[in-house]
């Protein structure tokens, strides 16, 4: 019930940042890639299980408050709620090095599919690389420097000891 | 084969399996569902923390923007003054050629709670909707021009199609020259408001201003759309590719004005 309650936070709080202070910056061409990072945050924490579950929710939200594509981006969070919470068990998922990578392929794929959308002319795969680069350098490079700040404050791990199985309680 | 795995896996593969299908099933079929009323009940939850997430990022800004209102409060007054004269003069001579005066816009201002779409926003969430008379097919508009048109509207809020939607167009004409087109989005190769279906015999320059031309009875005449901002040759040879500047700074919007479209306007007194 918990985990349930924070969930629901947690998806209102992405949503809510993603239509207000983070569109301002996509309107300028800056994405920051809110719905991802969130995505690999929580399946770090919690495990595929609950990434997936996340992943789904959070794209679910975010389909519907677009126009077009209901499920689109259900489908490629929850594949990557689901492959990062795999990946926790394996990672040292306090090192930020981890943190990067993981931000910025998750972003990278998640953008590449979002794209592919509204992708009808090969001649525009340039400007579409461009795109998905600098949101998941941006994306990889903010995130990271948040999780980084978020632990130097709460000044414990964010995820646990790293023999603790990701949302797993002993 | 799910017998081998450990429980916890078996559980998350299970539910990857149901998410992924669900997904898949939605991309399917998801454009036969409700999905204006699902948008209205997300819009009718959403709003009220849409509200206060803005309260501070409006405050600071509205400061800011006080000061600067006053100063431009002054000079289009100085400039309504001069284009009053104008137009009772314009009235004038229209009368003479028995053709209709022009009507003064009636705006509703309203303030925008979300933007949405990636990767630039294509829709927006306005605080007013049917409680303020705003109906479907409205036109929005800063007061340097056009933003977009109402496309769903429910108790209090509604939901704007941007020009930034590739699904969008706008019936424009060039102000100085009444060269014909339409404003379109595209976001192949790069995003870009264009002005198309200009024929190469039509001359279009950089800096030309282009207006809503009233054609399509969407939009209300003469709201500025875009500046020309490059003109060149469409990949398909047949015309021109005209690239514009948007008017209303699409990337800044925080209040909008409601126009009530064309065929709405024809009843108004």
């Amino acid at each position: 019930m918990k985990g349930t309650t924070a969930l629901i936070l947690a998806i209102v709080v992405v949503l809510l940042l993603r239509s207000t202070a983070l569109s301002a910056f996509a309107a300028r061409g800056i994405v920051l890639d809110a719905l991802a990072f969130a995505t690999v945050l929580w399946a770090l924490r919690h495990g595929a299980s609950w990434g997936s579950s996340f992943g789904f929710a959070l794209g679910l939200f975010a389909d519907l408050d677009a126009a077009h594509w209901l499920g689109r981006h259900a489908l490629a969070l929850t594949l990557l709620g689901y492959a990062v919470g795999r990946l926790a068990s394996i990672l040292v998922r306090e090192s930020s090095r981890t943190q990067f990578v993981l931000i910025f392929f998750a972003t990278a794929a998640h953008q590449t599919w979002a794209v592919a959308f509204e992708f009808s002319n090969w001649s525009a795969w340039p400007h579409v690389l461009a795109r998905v680069a600098l949101a998941s350098i941006s994306s990889a490079v903010l995130g990271t420097a948040i999780l980084w700040a978020a632990r130097r404050l709460s000044g414990q791990p964010l995820f646990g000891h790293a023999s603790v199985q990701p949302g797993r309680i002993y | 084969m799910g017998g081998l795995l450990p429980p916890a896996e078996r559980r998350s593969s299970a539910l990857l399996a149901l998410y992924v299908a669900l997904s898949m099933l939605l991309l399917m079929i998801g454009d036969r569902l409700p999905q204006p009323t699902l948008r209205g009940v997300g819009a009718t939850l959403f709003a009220p923390l849409d509200r206060v997430v803005l309260v501070t990022d409006r405050v600071a800004a509205a400061w800011r923007e006080n000061r600067e209102l006053h100063t431009r409060l002054t000079r289009l007054e100085l400039e309504n003054a001069r284009l009053r004269g104008v137009g009772s003069e314009n009235d004038r001579l229209r009368d003479r050629l028995h053709l209709p005066r022009y009507q003064s816009l009636s705006l509703t201002p309203v303030e925008v709670l979300a933007l949405t779409g990636e990767p630039i926003p294509a829709a927006a969430t306005l605080s007013a909707g049917r409680d303020l008379g705003i109906e479907v097919g409205d036109a929005v508009v800063t007061s340097a021009g056009l933003v977009g048109r109402t496309s769903e509207v429910y108790g209090s809020s509604s939901r704007v199609v941007l020009l930034t939607d590739p699904n969008s167009a706008v019936a424009c004409e060039v102000e100085s020259t009444g060269v014909l087109g339409l404003a379109k989005f595209t976001t192949t190769p790069r995003p870009a408001l264009l002005f198309t279906s200009v024929p190469f015999s039509d001359t279009v320059a950089v800096g030309q201003r282009v207006i809503s031309s009233g054609l399509s009875r969407r939009y209300p005449r003469g709201i500025p759309v875009g500046t020309v901002r490059a003109v060149g040759r469409d990949p398909s040879g047949l015309v021109q590719r005209i690239e514009l500047e948007p008017a209303a700074r699409l990337s800044r919007l925080r209040h909008v004005f409601v126009v009530p479209g064309p065929e709405r306007d024809e009843g108004r007194p």
